[in-house]
């Protein structure tokens, strides 16, 4: 176990009466509780915001100032609502198949780099890391909608399922090119990396954002965020909860907080694939062209670490709000299309993205195209 | 003895029993899930950092979804139950136990052969990046498999993009 419960083990230095994994648990529980929960719930509030704008409507105002206070009206409506297991369903699987999801997406969380200093576990294989807890989704949707004991919750089960699985080829290929340029699958370092100011006092192995770094890397990040959507079963790839053909897709039968469980799963995931685009592709907590640490005068760690993190947030929140943007613009694909773009659009791009990458790194010996216009590297 | 260890490996053995006397299908192969997870743990804990992310990753998301597939694609599979199969446990019990032995045999002798470690030598392996060790194997001494195998990869995926075309 390297570096990992970096966060728990400045915990026990600073405060020490509880051991390490009593302080992994408490980071786990602010993670989820600080992080996680509070973007679910205000995702809910800030997407229908936007859909309302966007169809020129008011939204929800009700509760709260401009109400701001609607999701924990839903909160309290969702735990207050009847816990309904449908007849001739799985009891076992229909009570364990939420857990998945939230567990594959809330854990994802541990590794996201908020900033240089607020990073829950800073591990070696970071990238594989969030591939690998998010893989926790796919079977927690398929085993939901079979518990349901209704055809088209299992349809839409079916169809998340091997949506996931398809797509989760395009993402992980597209994430090699920034693997390639920084040589390193571990997100601090990757992040770290991505510094560049236009004073060139940074060294050599500084380049700007990875998404400007060659051509292909640019592909890159679009093809990573379209094989996030689909990912995240977000419109146009929401064929798992098609409202006009399933009812409801793999949700169809749950119920309060078991529904409200998987829709927070759902916004922690497109959180989560937000964040992945913005840490690899989009310098992540760095300031664009300045280096906050590098000033000339020192700035207090604490205070460095409150705008890296707001750095981050910004821009994650921003391809969040694309995400949004895109379910009231765009139409949903059919499922043969859905296939098609996988296996024939986005599979091939990728793997061109992964040879230009590494015949870039070859001809201009790993140098970004910022540092070879800035003329030093 | 970790505790998190204790628990991953009680985790992998009950799933695994659950996993082979469960009458139900579907149940043995959402607890072969667990048994994924729990390997990875392990995996994790021996210092192979790479493979533990890779075992999640082609295991839990690939394999285990793939079964689920197979089972709610198939038409009673999910029903047979464990009266119907009571009478053929003898030769599946004889052949899980023969290879089990023949494994742990294995092992055994595998171990014994290695040099021995100190337990200071054993924290610093299990403490270093594996990563970077396996990418320059791939691609130094086991470079002809590893390509042999990126050719079958290349010609599955070729195959399956083939299967997924219109008409």
């Amino acid at each position: 176990m390297v570096q990992s419960a970096q966060f728990a083990h400045s915990l026990e230095g600073w405060f020490g009466f509880l051991p390490l994994w009593g302080w992994a648990a408490v980071s786990a529980l602010l993670v989820i509780y600080m992080l996680a929960l509070p973007f679910g719930g205000m995702a809910t509030y800030i997407e229908r915001k936007i859909a309302a704008d966007i169809q020129d409507r008011i939204g929800p105002n009700r509760v709260g100032p401009i109400g701001l206070f609607q999701f924990a009206a839903d909160a309290i409506k969702m735990l207050s609502k009847e816990d309904f297991v449908p007849k001739g369903g799985d009891r076992f699987l229909f009570n364990l198949a939420p857990l998945f999801v939230v567990v594959g997406s809330c854990t994802a969380f541990a590794v996201l780099p908020l900033s240089k200093y607020l990073i829950g576990a800073d591990v070696n294989i970071g990238v594989i890391f969030i591939l690998a807890v998010t893989t926790l989704i796919a079977p927690g949707l398929l085993l939901g909608s079979w518990a349901s004991e209704n055809k088209w919750s299992l349809l839409g089960g079916l169809r998340a399922a091997s949506q996931i699985v398809s797509y989760e080829i395009p993402v992980a290929l597209s994430i090699l090119p920034v693997v390639l340029i920084s040589g390193s699958l571990q997100i601090g370092q990757i992040v770290e990396q991505q510094g560049w100011t236009v004073f060139g006092e940074n060294p050599a192995t500084y380049h700007f954002w990875n998404a400007f770094h060659n051509p292909f890397t640019f592909f890159s990040m679009f093809l990573l965020f379209v094989g996030g959507l689909a990912e995240t079963n977000r419109i146009p790839f929401d064929l798992p909860e098609a409202e006009s053909e399933l009812v409801s897709g793999f949700n169809t039968e749950f119920s309060g907080m078991r529904f409200g469980l998987y829709a927070l799963g759902e916004f922690c995931d497109v959180f989560v694939m937000s964040a992945m685009v913005t840490a690899l592709y989009l310098g992540g907590w760095h300031i664009p062209f300045l280096d906050i640490e590098k000033l000339g005068f020192a700035l207090p760690t604490g205070l460095v670490a409150f705008i890296q993190f707001h750095m981050f947030m910004i821009k994650t929140l921003l391809v969040v709000f694309v995400v949004m943007w895109l379910r009231w613009t765009l139409p949903r694909l059919r499922v043969d299309q859905l296939m098609g773009m996988c296996w024939k659009g986005l599979l091939p791009l990728a793997f061109f993205n992964i040879l230009g990458t590494a015949v870039w790194m070859w001809v201009f010996k790993g140098q970004s195209l910022m540092q070879l216009l800035a003329g030093h590297g | 003895m970790n505790k998190v260890l204790l628990l991953a490996e009680i985790l992998t053995v009950a799933s695994a029993f659950v996993v082979g006397l469960h009458p139900n299908i579907l149940y043995a192969s959402v607890f072969l899930l667990f048994t994924f997870c729990g390997v990875a743990v392990m995996f994790l804990y021996a210092g192979a950092d790479f493979l533990a992310g890779a075992q999640v990753i082609i295991y839990v998301g690939g394999v285990t979804i793939l079964i689920l597939f197979a089972i709610m694609l198939t038409q009673w599979l999910y029903k047979i139950k464990l009266a119907d199969i009571r009478n053929k446990m003898l030769l599946p019990g004889v052949l899980s136990i023969a290879v089990g032995t023949f494994l742990y045999r294995a092992l055994h002798q595998m171990v014994a052969a290695l040099p021995p470690q100190t337990p200071e030598a054993l924290e610093k392996f299990t403490a270093t990046p594996k990563t970077a060790l396996i990418g320059q194997a791939l691609l130094g001494g086991y470079l002809l498999p590893f390509e042999a195998i990126t050719i079958l990869l290349l010609g599955a995926m070729v195959g399956a993009v083939w299967l997924a075309r219109p008409e």
